[in-house]
């Protein structure tokens, strides 16, 4: 590590012990659950595993394994101490295993997730058909997050501590086997699967598997076959053991392999047959097995076939290289979300190749003015569905690349390239004819495993071109008259012929859109043309004003839009115009000549030089070739699913004086996925404290309501009977439940009673609580009267506030913890006081989607450059001395920028937090911030759902963007990546001051999302290891262009990705980008998804956008919402309505029928249906009008039809139709 | 040549379309006279056998020496139970079946009569009522109140079939009785669930309210919680608990069909067939098979089959299950109802038809669901056909024929045992529904419900014949004497059913002797 890394690490743990200070202390005066922090700190996995396991030792004997071997052979070293005993304090040889197993699930997920506590249920020994025992292993749904591979060797692990401690293979019954193969298959229906298994391949696993894979239900739907088995307590689908035999043991038996052939003490001989898929014995299946190996034969004979004939073309391939389409994406269409291109589709986004500081770890670059031209539906942090190479990605703003090209209603076709004005000719805009460039970075195909797809022909590529050319590419970036990257056309022409290189990418057009004879019609039409002084005295980079004028034809005005070069359609006057039109001139094979008087041509380049006042000189353009001298292989050229000759491409090379390659041989569909996110976490309801308050408060849970509340008039008001835990005073046994002595102020212990002989009990070591006797668990919950209105007083009292201090203070219903121990009322007055609320385990939360950065800019965050210094940063990414706002700097990996809601929230919580030190624990306040500025530098926690972990982070900044920006590796430290994931940040001392375990929920899944263990410092190699596949370079080779023209596998490409510095001393920095972007935060701040009001008008928005885009078949948008929303909405609120439940108004009692009484049989009050006409036809004419007006299918049509005669029939009197007019007349 | 023996049985049997059990095969080559046994085992076989089993081979030849030319043995569905001749009807797609007259007019009863296409048709000798089609008197509203009445209306008409076998009283007032009473108590079955120990805990519901009853495990009626659906009506005696909260059944009645039902008869020897799910429109549909079997009712054989009931999915329909377009021979609603139409136009037109919905038709999925709208009538207009609500009854000659689509099957077979209800005999699910006097019972599960303002679902009278389709299986026999039908489909195995493994009857035609309510299957496949 380097010295700058240490003490940037050394300086948040030195702000981190701060704070862990002050928390200690307020935490030994004041009634939490626990005198002490509940979060421990870890400073590496080894930490973590033992943390999130509760398993003293674990950590140390980690460390000394992971030196010397991989995670998973040291799951697996782990494994034989837990067997032997030298880990863990297990009597049981089902706690050996368990413990065994638990571990290697931690390991291997680098102790973030709460798979190894969530995820396995429990281990236990049962007894064979043959009296021998076997181990049963029971997982529960959590155990996802743990991904395929830990699952599998979860397996792996429990069979070889098994083996260790003496217990026999499991044997499955038949029955049990075919229960495993439909209850796989109905998880798959049900739930979905990465993975499924056919049904032979299930069992065939379930026959060999040497353990019993069991687990909670986790759907309704139950099997239909080989119900009520004797070992399996339940018939609906078990979903964590489908997961873990369908995503981890079918899906993941190679990697399994790997590990068993090294044990000596088990043996799955049976996976090479899974591997083979020979799993069939019988002899009707062995027929199966021959049609393969067959096929296998007779597509290896094709390609024979194919071989020698693709050897004979091979100089010559038979058309350009493309990527298939993918439809994937648009499944499920939602209404609302639009569609911005369809697969592949011309005008759509195109792929450019490239890493902005902004960019990488599953997001889209993206043009900000593309952002506003697609009506604001995009937005930073927005995702998108995409077609390749992930399934979805976050979008970024990146100005660096080319924006979208439109078409004006005044005729005028132009690119866009600045975001303001695209704001300004937003209305004016009749099609978007290309919606600009689309950049995905390397690592983005080395993460999908996704073959390279040819790259767009850009500036990077080109300046590499014309070195390989033989240019002095550094002469003419240092020539400060000539701008390489947007030069004028003059230069580009210039140097394709004078080095023979491609031309320039500013001046190539999307020759391949067009068709060979629509191309042959353009260049006799430019022919045609004639150059003219447009006479406004611009110079448009021709070194004179003149412009190019064709005749108004509607196919050449099409070619032009379609090749995407900007002009003026000028209808009225008859005539098209365009302004930089030299190099367009010669790509289609003309050459301007310039005619004097004497009709004497001169060269095109002498004019420049040696311009002559002449009269009148004109210029003509000449075609030098005609229609014939097209080879046929130009006039043919295309890809075998099109026409011949519809990509134009070969016939320029042929016809231009310089080589032109392909502009944007690849297009990528997407649309929009879900919105950006940045709000506070609050539970529904919003709630201030964890202190039940019942029935009292109302639905709005209004403590000060349950502090009046009398059932009836006897009753004394505020006194209401709750399920609280029950806790004794050591010294004084004042029973209470509180976490303070109410006589003597002595910490209370929970006092735990047997619920069949009422004995007093004592947790045993593991933290249960039986009674011996009854052989029941026991518990120190009880029912008891509380009364809320003398709590809220004196709490109000002791933090010394009044009730006007908030306008609502919300409690909980009941609370669904193990113990059932409230939170002090005193909190929750301090949190109404400065509006916000409390998550299910005590703390404050904000929500922000994830976005990755490497590279900031004091500017862009609201800072300057003196907090920059302050926080260590002491040079830009070019290590120049940092002394202005605009110099870039290399982001620390832990730093991250908050959204100006987050900001916002955490001064908040950060008055709350001094309050609660003031008023209630009595200490010092700690923040004490007068503005934003102040939050940088502070820590807070980054804390994904689904995890056990939070990491720390420091503020370095603001954006306006509604996202958390941060360093990759710190997102990746979650576990999170950036397609449109989003987490949560708390403020530090909030999460150590109110974070409790013992509010979490005793159900399944409550310890997720909760912060179990913080890690201080990230260590790269021990993160999501898919951060590791960023690229960090600032240039891709021309070989990499080159290889995705190939379609080359990534893997085969040499691009430095973050895993190459792993382990080395540059681990925490190096980021270099490819493209830089002005701000991070441009474009819209909110998609307009989030800004338009009702699903009507975000659907109408949608369609109006579909029409708008040239990439998007408005007609397929239309027939896909209608399809994939009203429809299902329809159907399934018919459906709904004709077997409802109803529901007293009363008191909220369902009854799954209409009671014959009429009212409701618990309180008498009125019944009514749950699903009403209303919500059944909501949408029915929406569909018809949208099915009409898009022009859909007839059997969409006709399905609505048949749906609007049901919804007739059953919502209206057949003998009370509303009638026409005529029925009066 | 021994060895061809077996081989020449085989495939004269064949030719007369039975199949054959090897074993019995095996016997039949082994007599004395193979040629002269075989023909005696196909004389007596019953007549809507489809394979020629050992017993009957066995049964055949003892008998052979005492009584050499004796005429069949028994003919006509067995009472009360499935029809015994026909084996599981899930292999017979593809087996032969007995095509009584096709051949060489060897078959049994028809006499032969003149032209092929003239049937003996005197339109005065033909009656044809309908009762309880409740097309255009759709009232309801979707109202909570709707739903109210509906159940109130099926409490009030099923309960009245039990109130004279029990002493009942009111939910209400049961709770208010000593403890130990002998109490009684119709109502709604409201929540059947097991308790800890392993008891069955019934609630039963009235216009008064709710009471649970307890049937203990080791009691006989136990057995009968298994049949039981959310929903439908029940009668149930018992004593009370001693602090009056609980009541333990001693007995439990359902509405049934009383077993002293005698059914209506024709007055002459006149037939109707009974066919349902065509699914016109379907790559799947069997239009082969449909024109055989339209050519068939041309044929003299078929002359005394004078009425055409359908039961249900006249067309595939569209947007039934998702994607499924891609699986539509005509894509478009219109054209295959004008499709079914010009199949319709190829059965005789001096042939009766009745028709209902179904699932895949459309109207509305609810049940009732009403009978086609006028768009539809009028392209389905071949022999102006009656079409009437799902369900309806029709009377033919006095028999009357209670027709439902039978969606409600599926829940009656997923919900009740095996043995109880299967695919592979759709007729004894049926016998449940007669049972319960209830074509839909339960409330809330896969079967949809449009509250009207009464119960459509109710079958207040005993029907002579019950008709359902729906679940592509063949199975008839006879419930307290009333004949219950499940026709087969004319539609393939779709892809749908391989994947669950469902073997579809495809290609059968069930014919009801109305005068003697014997059934014959032809088969058309």
């Amino acid at each position: 590590m380097r010295e700058v890394d240490e003490r940037y690490f050394e300086r948040l743990e030195s702000r981190l012990d701060e704070a862990f200070d002050v928390a200690k202390r307020a935490k030994e005066r004041g009634a939490d659950p626990k005198p002490e922090v509940e979060i421990p700190t870890a400073r590496d996995m080894a930490d973590r595993v033992e943390n999130i396991l509760g398993i003293d030792g674990v950590a140390e004997r980690v460390r000394e394994l992971e030196g010397e071997m991989s995670r998973e052979e040291a799951a697996l070293e782990l494994a034989e101490d837990f067997a032997e005993g030298r880990v863990g304090d297990y009597e049981s040889r089902a706690g050996k295993v368990e413990g065994a197993v638990r571990t290697a699930v931690a390991l291997l997920t680098e102790g973030v997730v709460a798979a190894p506590i969530e995820g396995i249920d429990k281990v236990e020994i049962l007894e064979n058909d043959d009296g021998t025992e076997f181990v049963n292993v029971y997982y529960a749904g959590p155990i996802r997050s743990a991904g395929g591979t830990a699952q599998a060797l979860s397996v792996l692990v429990a069979d070889y501590t098994r083996a260790l401690v003496g217990i026999e293979q499991f044997n499955a019954r038949d029955e049990e086997i075919e229960r495993y193969a439909e209850e796989i298959a109905l998880y798959d229906k049900e739930t979905g699967l990465q993975y499924t298994p056919k049904d032979k391949e299930t069992k065939f696993i379930a026959k060999h598997m040497p353990i019993m894979l069991d687990g909670e239900a986790t759907g309704d739907e139950e099997v239909s076959g080989f119900r009520d088995l004797e070992r399996v307590d339940t018939n609906s689908a078990r979903g964590g053991m489908c997961l873990v035999m369908a995503e981890g043991i079918a899906l993941k038996a190679p990697k399994i392999q790997r590990y068993t052939r090294n044990l000596d003490e088990i043996d799955w001989p049976w996976l090479q047959d899974l591997i083979d898929g020979t799993y069939y014995d019988d002899a009707a299946d062995e027929g199966d097995g021959e049609d393969d190996a067959d096929e296998d034969e007779a597509a290896d004979d094709e390609s024979e076939g194919e071989d020698p004939a693709d050897g004979d073309d091979a100089d010559e391939p038979q058309g350009p290289p493309r990527v298939d389409e993918s439809t994937k994406f648009l499944r499920d269409l939602i209404a609302g979300r639009p569609v911005f291109s369809h697969p592949c589709a011309e005008g759509g986004f195109r792929l450019r190749y490239g890493r902005a500081r902004n960019h990488g770890f599953a997001t889209a670059g993206v043009h900000p003015a593309a952002m506003h031209l697609v009506d604001d539906f995009l937005a930073t942090g927005t995702q998108i569905k995409t077609e390749r190479p992930g399934k979805a990605a976050g979008v970024v703003p990146v100005d660096s690349i080319e924006g979208p090209t439109v078409k004006l209603a005044n005729g005028d076709v132009r690119r866009i390239d600045d975001p303001e004005d695209a704001l300004e000719i937003r209305n004016g805009v009749e099609k978007i004819l290309d919606l600009g460039e689309y950049l995905v970075n390397y690592g983005e195909f080395v993460e999908n495993n996704h073959p390279l797809a040819p790259a767009s022909y850009t500036y990077e590529w080109w300046v590499q071109d014309l070195a390989a050319a033989g240019a002095d590419v550094q002469a003419l970036e240092d020539d400060p008259r000539i701008d390489l990257e947007f030069p004028d056309p003059e230069e580009a022409v210039e140097w394709a012929i004078e080095y023979d290189a491609p031309l320039h990418p500013e001046f190539t057009y999307l020759w391949h859109d067009i068709s060979v004879d629509a191309f042959c019609d353009l260049a006799a039409a430019v022919a045609d043309g004639r150059i003219e002084q447009d006479g406004d005295g611009s110079v448009n980079g021709n070194g004179d004003d003149s412009i190019l004028v064709l005749e108004h034809d509607d196919a050449v005005a099409d070619a032009l839009e379609t090749i995407v070069i900007e002009h003026r359609q000028r209808d009225g006057e008859d005539r098209i115009e365009v302004d930089d039109w030299r190099p367009f001139v010669r790509t289609v094979g003309c050459e301007p000549r310039k005619t004097v008087a004497d009709g004497a041509a001169l060269e095109p380049d002498a004019d420049r030089d040696g311009r002559t006042e002449e009269a009148e000189p004109s210029i003509e353009l000449e075609r030098t070739w005609s229609d014939e001298d097209l080879s046929d292989r130009a006039r043919n050229w295309g890809r075998e699913d099109e026409p011949d000759g519809a990509n134009a491409i070969e016939a320029v090379n042929e016809v231009a004086p310089f080589q032109v390659r392909e502009r944007a041989p690849t297009r990528i569909g997407n649309r929009m996925g879900r919105p950006e996110k940045s709000e506070s976490r609050d539970l529904s309801p919003p709630v201030h404290t964890l202190f039940p308050i019942g029935e009292a408060g109302g639905a709005q849970r209004n403590v000060a309501d349950a502090a009046k509340h009398a059932e009836t008039m006897s009753d004394t008001p505020g006194v209401v009977e709750l399920q609280v835990g029950r806790q004794r005073c050591p010294d004084c046994t004042t029973e209470t439940f509180k976490n303070r002595c109410p006589e003597c102020d002595a910490r209370t212990e929970p006092d735990y009673r047997c619920p069949d002989c009422d004995e007093s009990l004592e947790p045993d070591d593991a933290g249960r609580v039986e009674c011996d006797r009854c052989e029941r668990e026991g518990t120190c919950v009880e029912v008891r009267e509380i009364d809320v209105n003398d709590e809220f007083r004196s709490a109000l009292e002791s933090v010394g506030e009044r009730e006007n201090a908030f306008e609502i203070l919300k409690g909980v219903k009941g609370l669904s913890s193990t113990n059932k121990i409230p939170e002090p009322i005193e909190k929750g007055i301090l949190r109404a006081k400065h509006d916000v609320s409390a998550f299910k385990d005590g703390t404050v939360r904000y929500d922000m989607t994830d976005l990755p950065v490497t590279s900031v800019r004091a500017s862009e965050l609201d800072i300057d450059v003196g907090q920059l210094q302050a926080l260590g940063y002491e040079e830009d990414i070019h290590g120049e001395p940092l002394t202005h706002e605009d110099q870039l700097v290399e982001l620390k990996v832990q730093d991250i920028v908050l959204s100006n809601g987050a900001a916002e929230h955490m001064l908040q919580t950060a008055d709350f937090i001094d309050d609660l030190l003031e008023q209630y624990y009595g200490l010092e306040p700690f923040y004490e911030f007068e503005d934003r500025q102040e939050l940088v530098g502070e820590l807070v926690f980054g804390m994904a759902p689904h995890t056990s972990a939070a990491t720390v982070g420091r503020v370095i900044g603001f954006t306006s963007a509604a996202v958390g920006y941060a360093h990759p590796y710190f997102h990746a430290a979650k576990r999170r990546n950036c397609d449109g994931d989003e987490d949560c940040v708390m403020l530090l001392l909030d999460g150590l001051l109110n974070f409790s375990k013992s509010f979490l929920p005793d159900q399944r899944g409550g310890k997720m999302d909760a912060p179990l263990v913080m890690s201080s410092r990230i260590d790269p190699s021990e993160i999501d290891d898919e951060a590791h596949n960023m690229d960090v370079v600032s240039q891709y080779p021309r070989e990499f262009f080159l290889a995705t023209r190939e379609q080359a596998d990534p893997e085969d490409v040499d691009v430095e990705i973050a895993e190459d510095t792993l382990g080395t001393d540059t681990e925490y920095t190096g980021f270099e980008h490819t493209h830089d972007t002005t701000d991070i935060a441009m474009g819209p701040d909110l998609s307009a998804y989030k800004t338009l009001g009702s699903m009507m008008d975000k659907m109408d928005a949608q369609l109006e956008l579909s029409r708008k885009l040239e990439a998007v078949d408005e007609t397929d948008v239309a027939e896909r919402v209608i399809e994939y929303h009203f429809l299902p909405d329809l159907i399934g609120n018919l459906r709904a309505f004709s077997r409802q439940e109803t529901r007293c108004l009363d008191c909220g009692e369902k009854f799954r029928r209409m009671p014959l009484t009429g009212d409701c049989r618990e309180c008498g009050g009125r019944v009514n249906l749950t699903v009403h006409k209303g919500s059944v036809n909501k949408y029915m004419q929406t569909a018809i009008q949208v099915a009409d007006e898009y022009d859909c299918r007839d059997y969409t049509k006709q399905r609505l039809e048949v749906l609007e005669r049901s919804l007739e029939s059953i919502f209206e009197n057949d003998k009370n139709k509303q009638s026409g007019i005529e029925d009066f007349m | 040549m021994p060895l061809e023996a077996p081989a020449r049985i085989v495939s004269e049997l064949t030719s007369r379309g039975y199949n054959a059990e090897r074993e019995a095969v095996t016997k039949l080559a082994s007599a004395e006279n193979p040629q002269a046994a075989l023909e005696r085992v196909v004389n007596e076989l019953p007549e809507d056998a489809l394979v020629v089993r050992t017993d009957h081979v066995d049964a055949t030849l003892s008998r052979a020496d005492a009584t050499p030319d004796s005429p069949g043995g028994s003919t006509g569905p067995d009472a009360d139970s499935a029809p015994g001749s026909r084996t599981d009807p899930s292999v017979s797609t593809g087996d032969a079946v007995p095509d009584p007259t096709a051949a060489d007019g060897d078959g049994p009863v028809e006499t032969k009569g003149g032209g092929a296409a003239d049937r003996s048709v005197d339109p005065e000798l033909r009656s044809l009522e309908i009762a309880g089609d409740m097309t255009g008197q759709s009232t309801g509203t979707g109202e909570y109140e709707d739903f109210v009445a509906v159940f109130r209306d099926r409490l009030e008409r099923l309960g009245s079939k039990l109130r004279g076998r029990v002493n009942h009283r009111p939910a209400s007032a049961i709770q208010d009785m000593p403890g130990g009473s002998d109490v009684a108590m119709v109502g709604l079955v409201n929540d059947i669930r097991s308790t800890a120990s392993g008891h069955w805990l019934i609630e039963l519901e009235d216009a008064t309210g709710t009471f649970p009853w307890l049937v203990m495990k080791d009691r006989e009626y136990v057995d009968l919680v298994d049949e039981l659906l959310c929903d439908e009506v029940l009668a149930m005696e018992g004593t009370l608990a001693d602090d009056s909260g609980i009541a333990f059944v001693d007995s439990m009645y359902f509405p049934d069909i009383p077993r002293t039902h005698e059914p209506s008869t024709a007055d002459r020897h006149v037939q109707a067939a009974l066919i349902s799910d065509v699914h016109v429109g379907s790559d799947e549909f069997m239009e082969g098979a449909w024109n055989r079997f339209a050519d068939w009712l041309h044929t003299e054989q078929a002359q005394h089959v004078e009425y055409l009931l359908i039961g249900g999915d006249m067309v595939e329909g569209v947007g039934v299950y998702p994607d499924q377009d891609e699986e539509l021979e005509i894509v478009d609603i219109y054209e295959q109802y004008e499709a079914f139409n010009e199949h319709l136009k190829k059965v005789p037109d001096d042939i009766e038809i009745v028709m209902i919905p179904g699932n895949h038709d459309a109207v509305r999925l609810a049940e009732p669901q009403p009978g086609f709208d006028e768009e539809l009538r009028e392209i389905m207009s071949a022999h102006d056909p009656q079409i009437v609500s799902n369900p309806s009854t029709v009377t033919l000659e006095g028999v009357s024929v209670l027709m439902y689509h039978g969606v409600s099957l599926d829940e009656v077979i997923a919900e009740l045992p095996e043995e109880k209800a299967s695919y592979d005999d759709p007729h004894k699910a049926m016998y449940q529904l007669l049972k319960k006097r209830h074509v839909a019972p339960q409330f809330g599960g896969h079967t949809r419900l449009a509250p009207e303002e009464q119960d459509y679902l109710v079958m207040e009278e005993v029907p002579d014949i019950f008709h359902t389709g729906h679940v592509h299986k063949l199975g008839f026999g006879k419930y307290h004497n009333v004949l219950a039908i499940n026709s087969g489909c004319w539609q393939a195995q779709t892809d749908f059913q391989k994947s669950v493994n469902i073997d579809p009857d495809a290609g059968y035609a069930p014919i009801v002797d109305l005068d003697t309510l014997d059934v014959t299957v032809q088969k058309f496949s």
